[in-house]
C-alpha cells in the first residue's frame, strides 16, 4: 500500500475489473439490463460501472477499502451466475 | 385474455404464480425454515431463494400447462421487504422478461396481498387489516390510493409473535405463528399484558420485552398461559384499530390479509366485532394469506390492464415502499 497514493491514476482507490464473454451482444445486453438497476446497498465507499462492448459484459469497481470491494464483487458474481443460469434454462431470447 | 406470472420473495417464502383473468393456474412456493430459536437473515434467505427459484419457475409453468409465449406480463415484488432476497427474485424476473420479450411490472407487496384478498373473497370495498411478520397496517381505499389509516409504530405483530417463539424455542415449521396458535389452544388461563393501542396506531415492542422477561421463569405451563394471553392481547388491539377505521369510513366489510391472517383465533375475534356492527368478515386460507407468487401476479394483472409498465432501468428493488405510494389506476 506504500505507493497507494500514486497508483490508479492518483485516486488511491482500489480498482477491480471483470470482463465476461457472452455468446452474443444481445445476451450480454440482457445480462446488463438485469444486473444494473439495483443500487449498491452500501451508499458510500464503493462504486461500479457495468457496460457492454460487443458481446462482452465489463464491470469496473472503485472502492475505498478491500473489505467493501470483496463484498460487492462477491455479490455481483453470485448475481451474475444466477442471471446466466436463468438464461441457460429459459433462453435463447425470442426473435425481436 | 391476459396471463400474468408473478414472482414473490421479499421474506422467507419464494413463490411464483400464474393468473389468467382471475383464475389461479399455478402457485408453487418454498419456505426457508430455520431451526428453533433462530430467525432468518437476509443473506441466508437470498441463498435459499437462489437455490430454488428456477425450479419453482419451472413448476409454475408446468402446473399451469403453459409455455413462456402464453404469458403476457412478468410481475415481481419491487418492495417492501428484505434487500438481498428481493434482488435475487428481481434478477430472474428481469431476465425472463427480456428472454421472452414480455413487459415487466414492479408490484408493491402489500398491494399484492390486498388484490389477492379482493379476488378470492370478492369483498367489495373492505377495510383491510394487513398483518404479517413484516407488516401491520389498516388500509382503506379512497380516491386512487390504498390509504394507511393505522399501523404499527414499531414492529409488526407477526414479528412480535415470531421473536417470542424464538425466545421459547418453538419450532419454525411450518411457521412459528402456526405453532403458537396450536399451543395457545391448549391454554385456559389468561394474564394481563401491556395493551398498547395508540389512537389509530399500535405498538408491539413493549409487549415483547415484557413477555420475554416473564418467559424467563421457564415453566412450560407458563409458556402456554403467556401464548394464550399474548394472542388475546395482540388480536384485541388489532380488532380495536380495525373497528376505529371502519367507524371513520362507514365501512361494513373487513378483509384480513397477510400471514397472521391465517390465525383462526384472530378471525374469530374479528368476527365477533363485525357481528356486533352488522359487518361482514372476509379472510383467505394459507395458500393466499401467506406470501405467494399468485398475489403478485394478480396485482400485476390489474396494473397491466390499466396500462402500467415498469421500464428495466426503473425496476430497482426497495426495502421501503409505502402502500399509499402506488397510484391505484385500476379502481375508480
Amino acid at each position: 500500500m506504500a505507493a497507494a497514493g500514486e497508483a490508479n491514476g492518483g485516486t488511491g482507490k482500489l480498482e477491480f475489473s471483470l470482463d465476461v464473454p457472452f455468446p452474443s451482444s444481445r445476451d450480454a445486453t440482457i445480462a446488463l439490463r438485469s444486473l444494473s438497476p439495483d443500487k449498491e446497498p452500501r451508499k458510500g465507499g464503493i462504486s461500479k460501472l457495468i457496460t457492454v462492448s460487443g458481446s462482452t459484459l465489463s464491470v469496473r469497481w472503485s472502492a475505498d477499502e478491500s473489505r467493501i470491494l470483496r463484498v460487492s464483487v462477491s455479490s455481483f458474481l453470485d448475481h451474475l451466475s444466477l442471471v446466466m443460469e436463468t438464461m441457460e434454462m429459459f433462453g435463447p431470447p425470442v426473435a425481436v | 385474455m391476459t396471463v400474468v406470472i408473478g414472482f414473490e420473495g421479499s421474506a422467507n417464502k419464494i413463490g411464483i404464480g400464474i393468473i389468467r383473468d382471475g383464475e389461479v393456474l399455478s402457485n408453487p412456493r418454498r419456505t426457508y425454515i430455520t431451526p428453533p430459536g433462530q430467525g432468518f437473515l437476509p443473506s441466508d434467505t437470498a441463498r435459499h431463494h437462489r437455490a430454488f427459484i428456477l425450479t419453482v419457475l419451472k413448476e409454475a409453468l408446468e402446473q399451469a400447462g403453459l409455455k413462456p409465449a402464453d404469458i403476457d406480463c412478468v410481475a415481481y415484488t419491487k418492495g417492501p421487504g428484505m434487500g438481498a432476497p428481493l434482488v435475487t427474485v428481481a434478477l430472474v424476473a428481469r431476465t425472463v422478461a427480456q428472454l421472452w420479450g414480455k413487459p415487466l411490472l414492479g408490484v408493491n407487496h402489500c398491494i399484492g396481498h390486498i388484490e389477492m384478498g379482493r379476488l378470492i373473497t370478492k369483498a367489495n370495498n373492505p377495510t383491510v387489516l394487513y398483518v404479517s411478520g413484516g407488516n401491520t397496517q389498516v388500509i382503506a381505499y379512497s380516491e386512487r390510493r390504498y390509504r394507511i389509516f393505522g399501523e404499527t409504530i414499531d414492529i409488526a405483530v407477526g414479528n412480535c409473535l415470531d421473536r417470542f417463539a424464538r425466545v421459547i424455542k418453538i419450532s419454525n415449521d411450518p411457521s412459528p405463528g402456526y405453532n403458537i396458535e396450536q399451543m395457545a389452544k391448549k391454554g385456559s388461563q389468561y394474564v394481563e399484558l401491556p395493551y398498547t393501542v395508540k389512537g389509530m396506531d399500535v405498538s408491539f415492542s413493549g409487549i415483547l420485552s415484557y413477555i420475554e422477561v416473564r418467559a424467563a421463569q421457564r415453566r412450560f405451563h407458563t409458556f402456554i398461559i403467556l401464548l394464550l394471553s399474548l394472542q388475546e392481547t395482540l388480536f384485541s388491539m388489532l380488532v380495536e384499530i380495525t373497528e376505529r377505521a371502519m367507524a371513520h369510513c362507514g365501512s361494513q366489510e373487513v378483509l384480513i390479509v397477510g400471514g397472521v391472517g391465517c390465525n383462526l383465533r384472530l378471525q374469530e375475534m374479528m368476527g365477533v366485532m363485525c357481528k356486533e356492527r352488522g359487518a361482514k368478515l372476509f379472510a383467505t386460507d394459507e395458500r393466499f394469506c401467506i406470501d405467494n407468487g399468485a398475489m403478485i401476479a394478480q396485482a400485476g394483472w390489474e396494473m397491466f390492464r390499466s396500462g402500467q409498465v415498469t421500464e428495466l432501468e426503473d425496476s430497482w428493488i426497495t426495502q421501503r415502499y409505502r402502500t399509499d405510494e402506488v397510484e391505484v389506476t385500476w379502481r375508480d
